[in-house]
């Protein structure tokens, strides 16, 4: 890739690196690429999902006790990856829209 | 702390407001409960609310919402009245029923049903705002 294509996306990175900074480094360099940002934040996204499936599986089997905890954990789980799936949009649009670039 | 706090608030207040609908509903479950008089009568239920200090990491000065500090419990005297058909009068056909004002917990119940309402409200605007302005500028 030429240096034009990484100018755009080194806004994305900027922005990644500041997210990526609280997990742990796995891989030196590549521990704030937007890749680790993406997997990071699903780990997130799975948390919340993990929790919203215990409470789907307590209120199956009647062990639920507040019906609205069920109903937002759900909520924020859906809202959740619904904001990972837009960043991803963005990003891949960005690179598209690079990518299509006349040279 | 989580990306929507407003959810975990707002869900505080459910979770309260259930609470206190379980206590007037045993409130008015008990209402006709009558004890011998060397007993204690039923003792009326209520809530203690309780602020919530801010979750860490949510904006400074918000709260987090509200918990139930404690259940507290009303006269154990209860109402004292003659009775002399009922079994469990005394030789002197007393026996004693609760202290529940009815009236009183009919109200309590339509106010803590319209804060559940209310805050329901709240986590679906919540989520409607959240879901705007993850469709800022979207292709979609």
């Amino acid at each position: 890739m030429s240096a034009a294509t990484t100018a755009p996306v080194s806004g994305v990175q900027q922005a990644g690196a500041t997210a990526a900074a609280a997990p742990a480094d796995q891989a030196g360099d590549a521990s704030d690429s937007f890749g680790n940002v993406v997997v990071n934040a699903l780990q997130g996204v799975q948390d919340t999902q993990n929790t919203a499936n215990n409470l789907a599986v307590q209120a199956a089997t009647g062990n639920l006790t507040d019906v609205h905890n069920y109903t937002i954990a759900a909520t924020e789980a859906s809202l959740q990856t619904e904001l990972t799936v837009a960043v991803r949009d963005r990003a891949v649009d960005a690179f598209n829209q690079i990518m299509a670039m006349q040279v | 702390m989580t990306i929507f706090p407003a959810f975990d608030i707002a869900g505080s207040a459910l979770t309260t407001d259930q609470t206190w609908m379980d206590a007037i509903s045993d409130n008015l479950a008990n209402v006709n409960t009558v004890k011998p008089f060397d007993q204690p009568a039923f003792q009326e239920r209520f809530i203690e609310a309780q602020a919530l200090p801010s979750n860490p990491g949510d904006p400074v000065g918000v709260g987090g919402g509200v918990e139930v500090a404690s259940i507290q419990y009303g006269d154990s005297t209860g109402v004292v009245h003659s009775d002399p058909g009922n079994p469990m009068a005394n030789s002197q056909g007393l026996i004693r029923s609760p202290d529940v004002d009815m009236a009183q917990n009919m109200t309590d119940l339509i106010i803590a049903q319209r804060s559940y309402e209310l805050n329901l409200s709240v986590v679906q605007s919540a989520s409607q705002s959240y879901q705007q302005a993850i469709q800022i500028n979207g292709k979609s």
